[in-house]
Order: C-alpha cells, then structure tokens, then sequence
C-alpha cells in the first residue's frame, strides 16, 4: 500500500484575499512506516491531512491511493475508501454523553455487522491500544491520553489500511505522549499499516519512522529520509491479525 | 567562533580602530559574543593574511598625550575573502551563531543565499532531531524508572531547543523571501519540497 501526493497544492480565499495553504507538496507513506508531519500553528498541518485522506480535493497536483487516484475518483467510490481504507482518528468523541466506549469504537461496524461481533472487534482494538479498561468508561470520564487511544481505536476497528491521526499529542505530557506515538509506531509495524499523523511539536516525532517539516506551505523533508521501498515486500492486508 | 569575520565585515563597512571597531562589535552583537580582547588578536590575523591593512593614524600631529591610534582598511583581497564567507555553507555547530552575523552584515544582493543558507540549516536541524530517535520498548501504564524519564526529559530539551531554532529559521525565510521578492519585482521562493 502506498499514499503518494504528487505536486499537491491548496489554496484557501479568506475574504478577497487568497492564501496559498499547501505549495507543490509531494509525500508517499507506506505500509509498515509511520510519518510525522511538524508544523507551527496555521502551517496547513490539517489541510495536508485531509488532502491526504480524500477529504478535500487539491487544486493541483495528484493524490494516490493504492493506485487509484483520489481527485479522479466519483464520490461513491471515495466515500466507500473512506469508510474501508482510510481510518481517520478524531479526538471529538461520541455525540452521545451516555455511550459506553465499547459501543462508540463499535459504531462504524455497525451497518454491516452484528452488534455482538461489532463489540467483539472493538474490545479487541480497545485492548490493541492498551485502553481496554475504558471500554465500559464515557468519554466525559477519560483522560486526554485515554481519549487519544480511543480515538485510535475507533480509527482502526475496521483495519484500514491508512491511518491518519491529526495532533494525537494534544494535551499530553512527555510519558502520555511517548505511550501514544510508540503506539502509533508499532501499529505501522505490527498492523501493517501506513500511518500519517500531524504534530505541533518536534519531540513527537522521534519515533515516526520518517518525518518532515511543513512550513510556509512547503514540506521540508531531511535529505536520507527517502524511503528506498524497491526492495520492501508488502503482504496482503489480510495477513494482518484478525480482529473478530 | 572566532571574531575574524564579524571584524572584517566591519572594517569592509566602514574603516576604523581597535577600540571603535570593540564599540560597534558590541552594538551589533551584544556584549557577551565575542571576548574583549578578540577585536585585537583578529585584527593582528587579520593583518598578516593581509586582509586589512593600515589607512593611516589618527590622532597624529593633533593630541600630543593621546597615542595615535592606527585605522584599518578592508584590502581587495579582505573584500573577497568576505564575500566568500558570506557565500560559504553555516554549520549548525558548533558555529551556531554564524548565520545571525552573516544576515546581520548581510546587503540585499546577499538574501538569495540568506535563504538558502536558512534552508540548509532547517534541513540540519531535522537531520539532527531523525539522530535524536529513540526506540520505544515501553507497555502501557507500566512503571517508568527515572533514569529513562530523565532521559525523556532531556531528549525533549535538545529537540525544544532543535525546534526553537526551526521556529526561527522559518520565520526568517519568509521574511527573507518577501524582501527579496519586493527587490527582485519577481515571486520568491527557494522551492523548498
């Protein structure tokens, strides 16, 4: 599996005024590999991911996903990725207070599969992340590093194959913090999956496999940080663990 | 970091003597940056790789009790070897510094390279912090020993410390690229990707 964005750039007008958000931007992730993007404050960190995981179209540029072009893609098509392939961690929770956390990871199971089999999978992935005692928890009642493994885990229940997590740091100390990004490092390598993730400060990334610096709307990326995958076996996705 | 080149830069600037150079090494960067003594001992080396050289006294035939005090010139060959300092790569150290004198002294025909000389050093900075990468080995929730905090704890001070100096580089480089936009009458950019 390969995310690549080709020459990807994104503008935004904020009244009359157009500011260029993402300028000539290339990046691929690879199965097996967690990348981590840094950036200050308003550098586009946001913008990037979601161009990255189909949510908003470029203006230039190309995005691929496992060969198939996302800007090119009809939104049935984009929408079915989205819900298969592509896991996106949002940090905002359930919508309802009351809902156990068991069920809210379950939630995206649902329409295709029993509730019993739906919670079994998500006990599964809650314990995955090491959250698995919050499973009976509200989300009122969890930390932020709690709540960022929840996150995750809601991510990952349906074994995508990209994972994509914006700022999965916020609000953590040092120790949180070190416990999510190793997570989210040996997911890459033991899940077999690509993770792509934002962060607002450079610590964070020391345990992504590559990293970058966007700034300006540019990416910055150190040179030797290029993958060489030419020599990388990438096995099925259903060589993964089965979950449930 | 020798202060040769920030007093070389400055007689390039403007000719003058020991203590008046001393005066305006300190206006321009700070009392703590460079030793004293240092104006001295660079314009001595300075002299005998004759890079500067003496453009007279002053104080000659004038104050009889005030020793005359020698005024120094930048030669060609100074204003060369300058110009290839301002145009040499910045190591990030243990001359981390350089880059502040060199856009301190810089003109604008020197910005082009400003920038590209901020981008090599952000690029530096990211090397750096992919050298700094530990592995993980820790399960969750698990007692954590204070030797390993502590070295946490200091790892994130050397990359805040990385990140502080990103921060600027950045913020440098877009300024640096605005002006130099404005002067060319062109779009700037060092088409960083």
């Amino acid at each position: 599996m390969r995310l690549s964005l080709e020459r990807v750039s994104k503008s935004y007008w904020r009244g009359p005024h157009e500011t260029a958000v993402l300028k000539d931007i290339s990046l691929s992730v690879y199965t097996g590999e967690c990348v981590a993007v840094w950036g200050q404050r308003g550098s586009g960190k946001t913008t990037l991911l979601k161009v990255a995981a189909g949510l908003e179209a470029p203006e230039s540029g190309a995005v691929n996903f496992n060969g198939q072009d996302l800007c090119g893609m009809s939104r049935v098509a984009l929408v079915r990725l989205l819900r298969e392939e592509i896991g996106w961690a949002r940090r905002k929770g359930p919508e309802s207070d009351e809902l156990e956390m068991l069920d809210y990871v379950a939630l995206p199971l649902l329409k295709r599969q029993t509730l019993r089999r739906a919670r079994r999978r998500s006990a599964a992935a809650l314990a995955r992340v090491g959250v698995a005692d919050c499973s009976k928890g509200r989300w009122a009642d969890l930390t932020d590093g709690e709540r960022t493994l929840v996150s995750i885990a809601h991510a990952m229940v349906r074994q995508p194959s990209l994972l994509v997590v914006d700022d999965p740091t916020a609000n953590l100390d040092v120790l949180q913090r070190e416990e999510v990004m190793g997570l989210l490092r040996s997911t890459a390598e033991q899940d077999w999956l690509a993770v792509l993730i934002t962060v607002p400060d450079m610590p964070s990334m020391v345990h992504a496999h590559r990293i970058g610096s966007l700034s300006d709307g540019r990416l910055l990326v150190p040179s030797g940080a290029t993958p060489e995958r030419d020599n990388v076996v990438e096995f099925p996705k259903h060589g993964r663990a089965a979950q449930g | 970091m020798s202060a040769k080149n920030a007093v070389l830069g400055l007689v390039i600037e403007r000719p003058g003597y020991g203590y008046d150079l001393a005066r305006r090494l300190e206006q321009r960067f700070g009392s703590s940056a460079f030793a004293p003594t240092g104006v001295y001992s660079a314009l001595d080396q300075l002299s005998s790789e004759a890079l500067v050289r003496s453009a007279g006294k002053q104080g000659e035939g004038g104050n009889e009790r005030a020793a005359p005090r020698t005024i120094y010139e930048a030669t060609p060959k100074g204003i060369d070897r300058f110009e290839q300092w301002m145009l040499g790569c910045s190591s990030l150290a243990p001359v981390r510094d350089e880059l502040y004198m060199k856009i301190a002294l810089s003109k604008p025909h020197n910005l082009g390279r400003l920038i590209e000389l901020a981008r090599v050093q952000e690029e530096d900075c990211l090397a750096r912090l992919q050298e700094l990468k530990r592995p993980f080995s820790r399960a969750r929730g698990g007692p954590r020993a204070w030797p390993e905090v502590a070295v946490l704890l200091v790892r994130d001070a050397e990359i805040k410390q990385l990140q502080a100096r990103v921060e600027w580089l950045q913020k440098a480089r877009t300024i640096m690229d605005k002006l130099s936009a404005q002067a060319s009458g062109t779009q700037g950019g060092d088409g960083v990707a």
